[in-house]
């Protein structure tokens, strides 16, 4: 059995599979650029906005990783 | 089946539309899908902890103080906060940050270290209870009817305004936005109770804050900084689009046609206070906090955050008046010429800035906050109709599975009433205006009568209920008034050149001191309640229990002086 799993948790999930998501999406657009770009995507904003959630997701997610229940 | 699903859904949201100002592709549905995949499995994981009344309504009273408090934000967070207060700063300018900062941070810090205590240690399970406890079952009745009628209101307002910048933006059919988002609400909150959407507002919270960032990053960059944008704006507009106080000496030297007046009593006394003190929808957030202490810091780290929020809502506004290549209009011009309406702003920043992904992320978060906004509200709305109509007036023996029936019942009925509203509103829009007028008519009255008695031992029954009534018809009386004879705006709001907004926070005002005016007469001419009767409800009545910090950093005081210090320095700033 485990504990009950933290909305940290959650959190930290969620912010991760959308920081691997928009990070490759970033670093797909390097090789194959948008046809109709937004403003300032020479920032490159999905590379290095995606690598930050990914970090703080996965920190999180391991951080409040549910722990098997001591009885 | 779910992949035949995600593909049709896909197609279908992917569908170049034909006017919408733009599309998502594959990675921004797949964004969204999961945003939505993760909020039902929420409902579903928690649905085994929402068996007892006090788990499905009050979420056991077990959050930790950073969970009620960021959820307290959140749930007021709804699609109009979002998308409205954004096209308002569009508007009128920087003045738009006064509803985040006079006009909540000093009523969250009061509400933390002054009214909390009482509404804790009554244990009470709502702001009807309480006024039950201290006024009988008419200032209950009154009080809970209003409540439920205009939550489930302003939740189909909340629904429509997001269903309809939805469709212009992307496309979206209005019944599609309408119908998946409810049905998603009722579903996690259906399931899971006051936990699911406590626990998805957070979630919802945090994804609103990661959507949202990059507009205002990348819109600093674009516009070459914060005095940079200032410096244009004040060429295309004028100076008074950046000014916080200094142009509210009086009414025509401002956009919003105010006078600092009205902003400090007005809003930040009246309104504020009455919002963020009595309205339940935030209220029972903090109530759900697992101990006293816990329940004083959740307003506390709720200011924090709120005092950030003008960042990802306000700064995307008064950017678009300085990088957007085109402008902005009223949403009745923008029906009648096709242009866009100030409340598209937001979305439209989006749009400039965010590639694939990225908007995904960010229609997510505006997503996030339509949702949590409505959660709050068939949450309240399940928990008062339940506890302060049904288990009070219509069958008070029934077990507690059976209030857990009819609470998860309320849920769904909630939701189907808001729907309802939604297709309202789409058909006369002019109900949305009547609606936000109606909604203030109760606030301001209802905080004169809880204050009154919390903190006077002589406010009797007959005085609360009577004060509750003529400052409600005060405000009625002061609406229809302006409403049939707009020159008598001169004397409501005290000038000719008072626009809207202005109005509100006056008439906010009168109603309250009338209420208050009132509720203190008719108390010194009856019978006041004995004391025995007052404990743990009116202030000196009995001691508060002691809370025992074993260091400065434990005491919600000292934080709260914090959040007052950087309140104050924040105002110098921006003065």
């Amino acid at each position: 059995m485990r504990e009950e799993i933290s909305i940290w948790f959650f959190g930290g999930v969620l912010f991760l599979i959308y920081g691997v998501i928009i990070c490759l999406e970033g670093l797909w657009e390097l090789n194959y650029p948008l046809v109709n770009p937004p403003v300032l995507n020479d920032l490159h904003a999905p590379i290095w906005w995606g690598a930050m959630m990914g970090v703080a997701g996965l920190s999180y997610t391991v951080k409040f990783w549910p722990k098997k229940r001591r009885d | 089946m779910q992949s035949h699903i995600f593909v049709a859904l896909s197609t279908y949201l992917a569908t170049p539309p034909t006017h919408s100002l733009a599309h998502l592709n594959a990675i921004d549905i797949a964004v969204i899908a999961i945003y939505f995949g993760v909020v039902i499995f929420i409902g579903f994981y928690l649905k085994g902890k929402s068996n007892t009344s006090e788990e499905f309504f009050m979420a056991g009273r077990e959050m930790t103080a950073w969970i009620a408090g960021l959820s307290f934000v959140s749930a007021n967070l709804g699609s109009l906060e979002l998308m409205g207060w954004a096209g308002s700063a569009y508007q009128y300018g920087i003045l738009a940050t006064h509803w985040y900062w006079i006009g909540a941070i000093p009523a969250m810090l009061f509400l933390g270290i002054i009214m909390m205590p009482f509404y804790y240690i009554s244990k009470v399970n709502s702001v009807p209870g309480y006024l039950h406890l201290r006024y009988g079952d008419g200032a209950r009745a009154l009080s809970a009817v209003s409540f439920a009628f205009m939550t489930v209101l302003m939740s189909g307002i909340n629904m429509y305004s997001m269903a309809l910048v939805m469709k212009v933006v992307l496309g979206w059919n209005l019944n599609f936005s309408i119908w998946v988002s409810s049905i998603t609400v009722a579903l996690y909150v259906g399931l899971g109770g006051l936990r699911s959407a406590i626990y998805n507002e957070v979630l919802q919270f945090l994804l609103i804050w990661l959507g949202a960032l990059l507009v205002p990053i990348l819109g600093l960059i674009d516009a070459g900084g914060w005095t940079n944008l200032k410096a244009q704006i004040g060429t295309r507009l004028g100076s008074e689009y950046v000014h916080l106080w200094s142009t509210t000496g009086h009414f025509s030297q401002n956009p919003m046609g105010i006078h600092w007046t009205g902003l400090v009593f007005g809003l930040a006394l009246v309104i504020s206070c009455g919002y963020w003190t009595t309205d339940f929808l935030v209220v029972q957030r903090v109530l759900s906090a697992n101990n006293l202490r816990s329940a004083r810091m959740a307003p506390i780290i709720g200011a924090a955050f709120k005092m950030a929020v003008p960042f990802i809502v306000i700064l995307p506004g008064l950017l678009a008046l300085a990088v957007l290549p085109y402008h902005l209009v009223g949403e009745t011009q923008a029906v009648a010429t096709g242009q866009h309406s100030y409340n598209e702003v937001l979305p439209l920043m989006l749009v400039r800035y965010c590639g694939p992904g990225l908007l995904g992320l960010g229609v997510t978060a505006l997503i996030a906050g339509f949702m949590s906004g409505m959660a709050g509200n068939v949450s309240a709305f399940s928990t008062v109709w339940t506890y302060d109509i049904y288990g009070a007036f219509l069958n008070k023996k029934a077990t507690d599975q059976h209030y857990v029936a009819m609470g998860r019942w309320c849920t769904f009925i909630g939701v189907l009433i808001s729907v309802g509203t939604a297709y309202l509103v789409q058909h006369a829009a002019s109900i949305m205006d009547y609606v936000q007028g109606l909604f203030s008519f109760f606030i301001a009255p209802l905080f004169g009568t809880v204050i009154l008695g919390m903190l006077w031992k002589r406010t009797t029954k007959a005085g609360g209920f009577w004060g509750l009534l003529a400052g409600t018809c005060t405000a009625v009386g002061l609406f229809l008034w302006v409403h049939f004879d707009p020159s008598a705006l001169r004397y409501v709001a005290l000038s000719a050149d008072a626009k809207t907004l202005a109005e509100d926070m006056y008439r906010a005002l009168w109603s309250w001191l009338v209420c208050v005016i009132v509720t203190v007469v008719v108390s010194y001419a009856t019978k006041p309640k004995p004391l025995s009767e007052l404990e743990g409800l009116v202030y000196g009545v009995v001691p508060l229990p002691v809370e025992h910090d074993d260091h400065w950093y434990q005491k919600p005081i000292a934080w709260a002086g914090v959040i007052a210090v950087l309140f104050v320095i924040l105002n110098i700033i921006f003065w």
